[in-house]
């Protein structure tokens, strides 16, 4: 007689190994990577999946989640460039979004495929800012906006506006502390560039040197403070794009700076009132960015990742991205359905500068905290 | 009933050795991760900070120290850390002692049930205590809404200002001073307080002269355990703190992380202990007295 233990291991486990090899016949399973957050993650499995086998009998995928495990998808990079060096199976067929050159020596080696309209027939429809490098697939993106509540106010469309908003109304305006969270410091950001003659081309890695900033800091500087007072809490910044969504949730603020897809997710869910809307500044957009899918040339199943790489930027996933994350679409927005046009025409951007990384971001955050946030008197 | 055998000096009789040398290898392994994980690399550390970068490489100094005392923003940095942990050390001190003198003299259900109340905190952690003051006390919050129901309409939130860190720092160090305060006054005899109050002693001169002189040593300890969580927290402040001044260990961090200095974190680092030490040092002559007081 069977014992108790045993049926239910070898019911549980026989099927299983029959469902496999069935699957298995017919079936092509592709190795995504993804270290983004949750909401992508979610987003991959519970959206693109099910659309993806829909549309692509024959193929499914799998995501695996290497957030917060080793250097996240940078490790399964190293381990695809080890791999080709060594002719073995990469075991990896689709980055989400890894940026193809931060490892080193892996575009020389040949590591990352090449896309252009020949391969990925739907490139055509790209929007051409997102454009970086030919091995790069912008497929969604992200930008701080102004957040803000229209039965209070109407939308800013300079950064003038939102002073004369502020100084109107004492404590109805704040923004979070720039080390803390992206729209924080991406309205500092836009205080800088607003102080510079708007135009974020003076900011590069290379130009960078002590003393120039100093003095072009220094006049943001001057604007932030002229705020301060009018801020909220009289210079009381929240600690993150939370607790600055929280501020504008709890009805203590008007206006804020958030990120695109953190606001329109938060107003689809219902966690933000009703009234609030958010625009993007049309003198000079605050910044954001893309995130980039990458392919190894020694992809498992490079026909197959291709395939996923051209459903990515079909219409229709793009206006999922859209729908569900609430991020920008890689694909122009001409291309897209008219209402969902329609529905954002608050947002779309005109351009979408950048800030670079390193010595000005320690700078501009070092300098927020010693020039804006404290009222020590300075000589 | 146990009798208590005479330690170390004292003890003369055959086995003593044995017994001391058994003592030490139990202690070993601890004493021996307490030197290679903290000691070792803090006086490095230490010896770090005392290296100044010059033309013929690094060469001792106080240089790194005097940057520090010479920044107005470090020092208000400093200084708000110290008035911050000794504004919440005195009144959690002054709270957790009512509290332990209410139940020293108070039986029943309603002083179980305050007892209770008084080490809930211990179980929430800082970050829950955190995000629930921002609901409570937070701008249109709980308080704010209640307040405006009996027509106080003035109300202004300490969630982002000095005084948000300050409550959740009260809030969140009660239990501790009330259990070792409470230890404290259950040694004080009943009949000490009978006979000074059959002697007119009024409820305050009991107070005084019979109960915190003999709680002082329970006061001293609860004051060090206070002020060193206080003293090094991070979740608290930062959540509910203003940007500036930072206490030192949010400057600390983000010095570290955002700015990428590790020299200057440091030596805000060892400010930060020397401050704890002094009041560790208290706290380990206290309790070196109470072992000599006992023999």
């Amino acid at each position: 007689m069977i014992s108790r233990r045993n049926f239910l291991v070898s019911s549980a486990v026989v099927p299983l190994v029959l469902g496999t090899r069935a699957f298995a016949q017919n079936t092509k399973t592709l190795q995504v990577f993804t270290d983004g957050d949750t909401n992508i993650s979610n987003w991959w499995n519970d959206n693109i999946k099910p659309a993806f086998e829909a549309a692509n009998p024959g193929y499914t995928f799998n995501v695996t989640i290497t957030r917060g495990v080793g250097d996240g998808n940078g490790t399964i990079a190293a381990r695809a460039l080890a791999a080709m060096q060594s002719k073995t199976d990469p075991q990896v067929d689709y980055f989400e979004e890894f940026e193809a050159d931060s490892i080193a020596g892996s575009v020389e080696a040949g590591l990352w495929l090449t896309v252009d309209e020949k391969n990925v027939p739907n490139l055509k429809l790209i929007n051409p800012a997102a454009i970086d490098l030919p091995y790069q697939l912008p497929y969604r993106g992200s930008q701080v906006l102004i957040a803000y509540d229209s039965a209070k106010t109407t939308a800013p469309k300079t950064f003038a506006d939102i002073m004369a908003y502020a100084k109107a109304n004492p404590g109805r305006f704040t923004y979070g502390r720039p080390d803390k969270g992206g729209s924080g410091s991406n309205f500092v950001i836009r205080a800088i560039h607003e102080a510079n003659g708007r135009n974020p081309s003076l900011f590069t890695k290379e130009s960078f040197e002590q003393a120039k900033a100093d003095g072009m800091l220094g006049k943001a500087w001057e604007l932030l403070r002229e705020l301060h007072p009018y801020t909220f809490g009289e210079g009381t910044y929240p600690a993150g794009n939370t607790p600055a969504l929280q501020l504008l949730a709890q009805g203590a603020v008007d206006m804020i700076p958030a990120w695109s897809d953190q606001a329109l997710q938060a107003m689809n869910q219902g966690v933000l009132p009703e009234t609030v809307k958010v625009a993007q500044l049309q003198d000079l957009a605050l910044c954001g960015g893309f995130a980039y899918s990458a392919i190894p040339t020694n992809a498992t199943d490079l026909e197959g990742a291709l395939k996923l790489a051209n459903f990515m930027l079909s219409p229709e996933m793009q206006t999922s991205c859209v729908r569900e994350i609430g991020g920008f679409p890689g694909i122009g927005w001409e291309h897209l359905p008219a209402e969902l046009k329609a529905e954002y025409i608050d947002v779309i951007p005109v351009s979408i500068p950048t800030f670079p990384s390193g010595d000005w971001q320690t700078a501009k955050n070092d300098g927020w905290y010693k020039n804006v946030a404290t009222d020590i008197v300075r000589d | 009933m146990t009798i208590a055998k005479p330690l170390a000096s004292g003890a003369k009789a055959p086995g003593a050795f044995l017994e001391q040398a058994a003592g030490l290898a139990l202690i070993a392994a601890p004493m021996a991760l307490l030197i290679t994980l903290i000691l070792l690399p803090t006086v490095a550390m230490i010896w770090g900070t005392l290296q100044v970068p010059s033309d013929s490489g690094a060469q001792f100094g106080l240089g790194r120290y005097q940057a520090f005392f010479a920044d107005a923003y470090s020092m208000a940095n400093l200084r708000y850390t110290l008035f911050q942990t000794l504004a919440s050390c005195a009144t959690a001190l002054t709270l957790s002692l009512g509290i332990a003198l209410y139940l020293r003299f108070s039986e029943g259900r309603i002083a179980t049930m305050i007892h209770a109340l008084s080490l809930f905190p211990l179980f929430v952690p800082s970050v829950v205590i955190s995000y629930a003051l921002v609901r409570f006390l937070g701008p249109n919050g709980l308080l704010q809404l209640l307040l405006e129901q009996v027509g106080f309409t003035h109300y202004r939130t300490p969630y982002l200002t000095p005084v948000g860190p300050y409550i959740a720092f009260v809030w969140e160090n009660l239990p501790l001073p009330v259990l070792v305060l409470g230890a404290g006054l259950s040694q004080v005899s009943d009949h000490a307080i009978e006979a000074a109050r059959d002697l007119g002693a009024k409820a305050p001169r009991i107070l005084v002269e019979i109960l915190l002189p003999q709680v002082r040593r329970s006061l001293l300890i609860a004051f060090a355990l206070i002020f060193l969580g206080v003293i090094g927290s991070f979740t608290v402040p930062y959540l509910l703190g203003p940007p500036a001044p930072e206490m030192l260990g949010v400057f600390m961090q983000r010095t570290l992380g955002n700015l990428r200095r590790p020299e200057e974190a440091q030596v805000q680092a060892v400010m930060l202990m020397l401050m704890a030490s002094v009041v560790s040092g208290f706290y380990i002559a206290t309790m070196l007295q109470s072992e000599r007081g006992r023999r």
